[in-house]
């Protein structure tokens, strides 16, 4: 599973990885994500997720080859 | 694609949503006219030399370009529907802007300026609060900070839930 940061994100990651360990939904890739950097919890917190362009709510069933976009707070303007 | 004047059509469709390059506000306000329309409103949203008491160098604007484009669109529809706007437009950058360059435009025409206006704040306030659309600061001092402009969910507890009204 591809997973693409934005903004505030790629200051804890670097802006495309992968994740090959299997999750199912947004909570438990959060949790992968919490393991590979404990300083994001507070900014994940807040941010939103999508798949393939759509965004999603913890209910969406993730596939090992959708593309994730993790979404900060927007900043526009 | 031309606009006739005659019979333009409410969503500009020749200006991409999202644009690496300056602004044209000239070319923007050009077409923005409308025979029904006594109305014609142009916000700019620029940068400014300061913030958090800090000179502020240049701002940089990164976005999530298919998503932020379509909602900048559904935003633009929405407010034709509920303001019965004439001609509706936003265009935001991406990339570096420099002190006093425009970041994001709107212009709404509709036959009397209170429409207008109160279209025009309102597909301001939701670009900003929900297009997923982030500024970085640069400062003077070689520091840099991603903008929080949107702290609504430190109020509504939920990022989804914004605190702007729509009237």
């Amino acid at each position: 599973m591809k997973i693409v940061m934005y903004a505030l994100m790629k200051d804890y990651f670097e802006p495309e990885l992968l994740v090959e360990e299997p999750v199912l939904n947004i909570d438990e890739l959060k949790q992968v994500l919490l393991k590979r950097n404990a300083d994001v919890e507070n900014v994940l917190g807040v941010c939103r997720f999508a798949v393939n362009d759509w965004f999603i709510d913890n209910t969406f069933q993730l596939q090992s080859n959708d593309v994730v976009s993790i979404i900060p707070p927007s900043s526009g303007g | 694609m031309t606009l006739s004047p005659s019979s333009p059509p409410a969503v500009a469709d020749n200006f991409p949503y999202i644009s690496s390059i300056p602004l044209d506000l000239p070319a923007l306000l050009a077409v923005a006219h409308h025979p029904e329309a006594g109305a014609v409103v142009l916000f700019s949203g620029e940068t400014r030399d300061n913030s958090h008491n800090k000179k502020v160098a240049y701002l940089e604007y990164e976005a999530h370009e298919v998503m932020a484009a379509k909602m900048i669109d559904e935003i633009l529809k929405e407010s034709i529907e509920k303001w019965n706007l004439n001609y509706a437009v936003a265009q935001h950058r991406i990339g570096k802007v420099g002190i006093c360059e425009s970041a994001v435009a709107v212009i709404t025409c509709s036959p009397h300026r209170s429409e207008a206006y109160a279209a025009n704040r309102y597909i301001i306030d939701k670009i900003k609060h929900e297009a997923p659309v982030w500024k970085c600061e640069y400062f003077t001092d070689g520091t840099k900070e991603w903008g929080g402009n949107c702290n609504c969910y430190a109020i509504t507890g939920d990022p989804d839930k914004h605190i702007y009204t729509s009237s």
